[in-house]
């Protein structure tokens, strides 16, 4: 059952390369005007997912459809979509017009029709005046710019983008986040955007879409992802966590590091194992006598909104971010809020990836 | 003193390579018939080149098979190299074998199975299977030459022409070709020049009645050399220095090149 607001629909999309699974069982659905992104370490399958639906890979199995019509096998050059690649790809023999004009020359557009709207995507992207500039001449920042250009011109229902900045500095990539989220929703367009990142992820997205080894763990708003975290993987990846295991005791009272703590979930039944997840800025400093547990301050870091310190409880080491610094060596009470102390099923895996991991998938 | 050395010792080397050309040249200006004595300067050996009918035509079936032949091979390797770079890394690597083999057998080998291949198949020697033999020697230089070309290329690019609504034929024209231009026209000027410069090869696949410039030289030179032939290879000299100059030149510099 399609609803009719679902724009694109993945149904159990796998893909195999060599009998080697890329994707396992991808569902999703994505809504006209939303910002969706597709966030997971390298390697997790979330380019393969673009270009599936940007029509250069087929899926193994699985139906994808747009607007309740099964596009699995048309080509690229039939689908209503356009693609910011990685690293642009424009074509160096054309200059700035020509690029954003290449589609439309395509589409048999009147030569006085491609003039007016290649300069109002110019002057969208900020680059009035470029047109005759030859696309080697631009820097990162303007490519990027040049390649979105391209893509919008031919309105498109769905933008999709492969880590489109992941080639620009720090200062440019949160310029143009910001500027990415203003087109999208000037021109009510649909993003489907991947990327590593998962700053840039709680950012900009309306839905993000958390996957790990070529499936998809969680699907929910940049808040819930992050409050609420569907299992210890997702937390770790998503914002920084102390991950610990646990012992439910009984609802709404939870073991782990040597004490115990009252918390708010339930259900989990009597003394069963858990993965318990707490955000380094959710635990207290207190003194240490009213703490719920104590601990020596092992190490200090400036980061420079908070400090981050390494707390050793003698059974767990936590990371504590506060305002506050604590002196190295002394002796602090921690305490945490119970709607603050996650608990999660454990996880069948055992090791966790680390965050950032690795380069982009596609980096060879 | 050890700079003097150097240079000297570089001097020689340069002096033994290019002696017999020059000797060659000069005496293509000879007015006097004997090869042993300078009888002063004189362009009439170029002059009776261009009257004697014999050379005029092979000269004709030498430059249309070099065009010809340049310009199949480069069709017909750009479309390989294409292939080839699309291929997944193990069948690329039998290909880039096959490719390379040709190339470093001898001529005589090339000639000599191409010349079986002709009669066993019933095929009459002359202008025809000299032009086929040429396309098929010169293809792997092709696609050797535009395959650098490819792997340059940002490897989206293709991808991004058919995600804006170009078909695939569509992407060749307009952005594939554009973008790997300079290495096909260097592998048309590289067939050019190998297919200009070929005897051996030639000699085996053509007729008695088809000759082109370096089959008619032989042939004449068993007979004895007329001072015309040393007039006809000053010239070809030239011209395949001015080619080569130009083939190294887009080789060594790509920016140049575009």
């Amino acid at each position: 059952m399609v609803e009719k607001e679902h724009l694109i629909d993945l149904q159990h999309i796998c893909k195999e390369y060599d009998d080697t699974a890329v994707l396992t069982d991808i569902n999703l659905y994505i809504r006209k005007k939303e910002f969706v992104t597709l966030l997971g370490p390298s390697g997790c399958g979330k380019t393969t997912t673009l270009r599936i639906i940007g029509g250069f890979e087929y899926p193994t199995s699985g139906t994808l459809l747009f607007e309740g019509k099964d596009i699995g096998a048309l080509p690229p050059y039939k689908r209503k979509v356009n693609t910011i690649f990685q690293k642009y790809a424009l074509f160096p023999h054309l200059n700035v017009f020509d690029n954003i004009a290449f589609g439309q020359k395509i589409a048999k557009v009147p030569t006085k029709e491609i003039n007016i709207r290649v300069e109002k995507m110019l002057e969208l992207v900020n680059l009035r005046g470029y047109g005759k500039r030859s696309v080697d001449q631009l820097s990162g920042g303007q490519q990027q710019r040049v390649a979105i250009a391209r893509a919008l011109v031919n309105e498109p229902q769905v933008l999709l983008l492969d880590e489109p900045l992941g080639a620009l500095d720090l200062k440019l990539r949160k310029d143009m986040q910001l500027e990415l989220k203003r087109m999208q929703q000037a021109l009510g367009i649909t993003f489907l955007y991947v990327t590593h990142d998962q700053e840039e992820a709680l950012t900009m997205s309306d839905t993000v879409v958390v996957m790990s080894d070529g499936r998809i763990l969680q699907i929910g708003d940049p808040k819930s992802v992050y409050d609420e975290p569907a299992n210890a993987f997702v937390a770790d990846f998503i914002g920084e966590s102390n991950i610990m295991r646990g012992m439910m005791l009984q609802d709404e009272l939870v073991r782990f590091s040597g004490a115990n703590f009252p918390c708010v979930d339930a259900g989990f039944g009597e003394n069963q194992p858990v993965d318990v997840v707490v955000r380094p800025e959710d635990i207290m400093i207190v003194g240490n006598d009213i703490g719920q547990i104590t601990g020596i301050v092992q190490s200090v870091l400036f980061k420079g909104v908070h400090y981050e310190m390494m707390i050793d409880t003698g059974e767990t080491i936590f990371k504590v971010h506060s305002t506050v610094m604590q002196a190295q060596g002394s002796n602090v009470g921690l305490s945490i809020v119970p709607y603050n102390i996650h608990i999660m099923k454990p996880m069948l895996r055992p090791v966790l990836p680390s965050e950032g991991e690795g380069e982009e998938e596609e980096a060879l | 003193m050890r700079k003097l050395v150097k240079r000297g010792y570089l001097a020689l080397i340069l002096l033994f390579l290019y002696i017999p050309i020059i000797v060659l040249i000069l005496q293509s200006f000879n007015a006097g018939k004997s090869r042993a004595k300078w009888e002063g300067f004189s362009l009439q050996w170029y002059s009776e080149l261009f009257k004697d009918q014999a050379i005029m035509k092979a000269l004709y079936v030498t430059l249309s098979i070099a065009v010809i032949a340049a310009i199949a091979a480069t069709v017909l390797g750009t479309l390989a190299a294409i292939g080839i770079h699309a291929m997944r890394k193990r069948p690329q690597a039998v290909m880039m074998t096959m490719t390379n083999l040709p190339m470093t057998m001898p001529d005589i080998v090339t000639g000599i199975s191409l010349m079986i291949l002709f009669t066993f198949s019933k095929i009459e020697r002359g202008y025809i299977t000299m032009l086929l033999a040429h396309i098929t020697f010169n293809t792997p230089y092709v696609i050797l030459s535009v395959l650098p070309k490819l792997k340059q290329m940002n490897k989206h690019t293709y991808e991004a022409a058919l995600d804006l609504g170009a078909s695939p034929s569509y992407a060749l024209v307009h952005v594939i070709l554009p973008e790997i231009s300079p290495g096909v026209i260097t592998g048309l000027l590289l067939a050019f020049t190998l297919s200009l410069d070929d005897f051996v090869i030639s000699y085996f696949t053509t007729s008695p009645m088809v000759q082109n410039l370096s089959t008619l030289i032989y042939s004449k030179a068993r007979i004895g050399i007329e001072p015309t032939l040393n007039a006809l290879s000053a010239l070809m000299f030239l011209a395949l220095l001015v080619l080569l100059l130009i083939v190294n030149r887009r080789a060594s510099n790509p920016a140049k090149a575009r």
